[in-house]
């Protein structure tokens, strides 16, 4: 297969690329500098006391549930993909609805229910008598359940999206040589679309070692919530950015290793051949097995808690929790999601397209370092920010801007996440085609490559948008005065323990995203892709 | 170009744009900007009660108390406070030596709250006293199983107590306290014993403590006494009662610390901020703060919520609040020691 031809004058997209991932880099840059120079006591005091359990915590969080979405992520694309059953237009939508969920809506609600003395346990006792308990969804299994059911979407969206695009030919090539349909799904299926299930993955993993809503109200100690209680407990910053040192250490492993085992296994589609592959038609009795499963995981990581946030919104709604300010949060709320997704789209294309088309040492380290912003912690994120903002920008401070900045920093990732396989999948050879026939650089992007990743580009933006909305500890520490967010407000008012107060604004965060989301998995938007890619 | 690439584009030089008229308009004249360390809805009620008298525009940031004093910090002299209200006067004094407060001479003050809950150059003012005592499960503990704070590290309680994280103010203020009646020792065996009981009840709220030994998940808790009255007002029948922790013969007496008001050195409205200072000062004032709380107000001549225990029935540690800002980094250091979460 052909690799992409190398250009060695440095031009102006060059420029833009070092200039971002040099801003890109420097307040991670400023955390390091702190922690190396933080006094060695500190750091004594911390390796023989926190950072042993809190490496091993996250460490065993991040695998368990990274093991559980792989299972529930690529099952269920299976079934949507290969499957006929009742209702599977609806369900192969439905069940990305989680990702409209923030982890701490779904964290409390489930503390609540499964929480000692909550109705879940309540009922339980009912039949088991007054000593038996449930899961209880502060241990390790609870928080793993939890955080799983949240994002194993990102896992099922991108092998989905790889299983449709997937050319049925190499498969019944496989049947026809009489492998049998297991052997095939894990000697040539899962092989060919393990770039997609390992991109999820890596969007899961990062996603859970980098939450703070969840663990917060879950209790469960992780890296991250560690340095938030170090950043908001103590007046010293050292011990805060030595514990996120060593998660900007694990995020860089994480991704180098990723990336080469990416690099590997590159596939292009080959076209010309291009076919859907047909769905099977199972019995009843598979349609009902399936049925079940499908409504099992869709109830449980969204069913039942949007059925409680409807209920206790009804209950404040009726109680005049719609007033003015409601819809001021609401505003804000838009405005900046919308921004970040705007602007993380537009900064990271030139990124990914340089890492793709001109994967020179320093283009693939450019990419890289951009990624370690998605791992850097809301908290340090923001605290980063804040700082070099008050000493080079004050008059910027205390503005929109930081914030948006902070979102960029922190989101950029999810957006390259979707760029670069969307970059990847177009084949140079369509490029260099329109090369020989005497485009430009510039009007080969324009009129080749950018309609062909339009919908990574739309994907990009969705993602950064929708975990916007739901960001909470780097909105928390740089929101101006009176610039309260939705995800503010949840955070308030469950962190009072108050259920009911806090469940209007969680809706509705849930009900914005719902039709971004849906963008995702529009058919009009598949159609069109493969309308572009045979 | 494809259509929603476009769209993307002008979307966000649009949102961008109107961001940054926001941010002219944002700063109008008669306001008043307050970094609030306590719960939004424990004050709003006070500062629109002050905004309708004044007529001066009130606008509030409510976060953590130390996480607004690094806030603080950072802004430097380009922040928008004007007005600094904690529930820590550790954080008061901290602040006060960073010098981002400034020194507020007023007779008003003088006259309503008495010296010991002041800065000594009046840079912070004490608006409401706490008490960081012990919550206790009425079906599950006696009342005299408990005489000091220092007896719940026995291995009686074992999974039995619930504490908040050790980033918690109150938390900082009262092993502070602890620690210069007892010394190191004592306070770091205490610690030890508290990580060990209380395992993994280890809250980030107190509400969630006074929750936890309602329910009977734990026997006792360690709490600001205004959560159990807040959770009784709420839930009068809940099986949770106060006690005022070491009080028996030669014991330490309970330990305390206020809620209180700095005004900023790099205030534009020191005018509004001093007519808020006089508002929450002034009697009615007083009550009004102290009762939404349900804590003890300073003003000698105003009454407490008559549900909480009689102020004059118990003793106070006697460490003066001032010194909670000095003890506060040994402490810190003392609870890392011993690796509280």
């Amino acid at each position: 297969m052909a690799t992409a031809k190398r250009f060695n004058a440095p031009s102006l997209l060059q420029w833009i690329g070092l200039i971002t991932v040099a801003c890109l880099v420097l307040p991670t840059s400023y955390i390091i500098y702190v922690a190396l120079t933080a006094a060695p006591a500190v750091w004594s005091r911390l390796w023989s006391t926190r950072i042993p359990e809190l490496l091993w915590n996250t460490l065993s969080l991040a695998t368990s549930v990274a093991v559980t979405t792989c299972m529930l992520g690529v099952s269920l694309a299976l079934i949507m993909v290969r499957y006929e059953f009742p209702g599977r237009r609806i369900w192969e939508w439905a069940i990305v609805l989680p990702l409209a969920m923030p982890t701490y809506v779904l964290a409390y609600v489930y503390a609540h229910l499964f929480g000692t003395g909550g109705p879940a346990e309540q009922w339980w006792q009912a039949f088991m008598g007054s000593e038996a308990r449930l899961l209880s969804p502060h241990s390790f299994a609870g928080v793993t359940l939890i955080m799983a059911l949240d994002t194993f979407p990102f896992v099922y969206l991108l092998t989905r999206s790889a299983l449709l695009t997937l050319n049925v030919s190499f498969e019944e090539v496989a049947r026809a040589c009489g492998v049998s349909p297991w052997a095939t799904l894990w000697r040539v299926i899962l092989p060919l679309i393990r770039p997609a299930i390992a991109a999820g993955l890596a969007l899961v993993i990062v996603y859970v070692v980098s939450d703070f809503g969840a663990v917060s109200l879950l209790r469960y100690q992780t890296l991250t919530y560690a340095v938030y209680q170090q950043m908001t407990g103590r007046y010293d910053q050292s011990a805060a950015s030595i514990l996120s040192l060593l998660l900007v250490v694990m995020a860089l492993v994480f991704l180098v290793t990723e990336r080469w085992g990416r690099r590997r296994s590159r596939f292009y589609q080959t076209s010309g051949r291009y076919r859907t592959p047909t769905r099977r038609l199972g019995g009843p009795v598979k349609a009902v097995l399936i049925t079940t499963y499908v409504l099992l995981v869709f109830g449980t990581a969204f069913g039942i808690p949007a059925f409680m946030l409807i209920h206790w919104s009804l209950t404040s709604v009726s109680q005049g929790a719609l007033d003015a300010r409601f819809f001021g949060f609401v505003w804000n709320s838009s405005v900046l999601s919308a921004l970040a997704a705007g602007s993380a789209v537009l900064i990271g294309l030139p990124l990914a397209y340089l890492a793709s088309r001109r994967p020179s040492r320093l283009n693939i380290a450019c990419l890289q370092a951009a990624y370690a912003g998605y791992a850097l912690p809301g908290p340090v994120t923001a605290l980063a920010v804040l700082l070099l903002f008050t000493h080079f920008v004050p008059a910027l401070y205390g503005s929109v801007v930081v914030l948006v900045v902070a979102y960029v920093l922190h989101f950029i990732p999810v957006g390259l996440q979707s760029l670069e396989p969307a970059l990847q999948q177009v084949t140079p050879n369509v490029e260099e085609v329109a090369r020989t026939l005497g485009c430009t650089t510039r009007q080969t992007f324009r009129r080749v490559t950018l309609p062909l990743i339009q919908n990574g580009c739309i994907t990009a933006s969705v993602l950064v948008f929708l975990q916007t909305m739901k960001e909470l500890p780097a909105t928390l520490l740089l929101r101006p005065v009176g610039f309260d967010t939705l995800a503010i407000r949840v955070w308030l008012e469950a962190s009072e323990e108050y259920y009911q107060l806090a469940a209007p604004s969680a809706l509705l965060i849930v009900l914005l995203s719902v039709p971004a989301l849906l963008l995702l998995v529009s058919k009009d938007w598949r159609g069109r892709h493969q309308g572009v890619v045979t | 170009m494809a259509s929603p690439a476009r769209a993307i584009v002008a979307l966000t030089f649009f949102l961008g744009a109107l961001s940054v008229v926001q941010l002219a308009t944002a700063s109008a004249a008669d306001k008043l900007v307050v970094y609030s360390g306590r719960a939004e809805r424990l004050i709003k009620p006070v500062l629109d009660e002050f905004q309708s008298k004044s007529g001066i525009q009130v606008e509030v940031l409510s976060s953590g108390t130390t996480e607004l004093v690094n806030r603080l910090q950072a802004e430097g002299e380009h922040t928008p406070a004007d007005v600094f209200l904690t529930n820590d006067a550790g954080s008061l004094e901290h602040a006060r030596e960073l010098k981002l407060l400034r020194s507020m001479n007023m007779r008003e003050v003088e006259r309503a709250i008495p010296s010991q809950f002041r800065a000594s150059d009046n840079s912070w003012i004490g608006l409401s006293g706490r008490f960081w005592i012990v919550v206790y499960n009425t079906t599950l503990v006696k009342a005299d199983q408990i005489k000091s704070l220092l007896d719940l590290s026995q291995p009686q309680w074992k999974d039995k107590i619930a504490i908040p994280n050790s980033g918690s103010e109150y938390l900082q203020a009262g092993v502070s306290v602890i620690k210069a009646t007892f010394g190191d020792e004592r306070t770091k065996q205490f610690l030890q014993g508290l990580k060990t009981n209380a395992g993994a009840q280890v809250y980030q709220k107190s509400s969630q403590i006074v929750e936890a030994v309602a329910k009977g998940q734990v026997a006792v808790g360690i709490v600001n006494h205004y959560y159990i009255y807040r959770h009784l007002a709420a839930q009068p029948t809940s099986p949770i009662a106060a006690l005022m922790p070491d009080q028996q013969e030669g014991g330490m007496g309970a330990i305390m610390n206020v809620s209180g008001i700095g005004v900023t050195r790099a205030s534009k409205h020191v005018d509004n901020a001093k007519l808020l200072i006089e508002f929450l000062v002034a009697q009615a004032g007083q009550k009004l703060f102290a009762d939404l709380d349900k804590e003890y107000p300073l003003h000698s001549d105003v009454k407490a919520d008559p549900a909480l225990v009689d102020r004059h029935t118990f003793r106070t540690a006697p460490v003066p609040l001032a010194r909670l800002a000095e003890l506060r980094e040994p402490t810190l250091t003392l609870i890392e020691q011993v690796g509280l979460h």
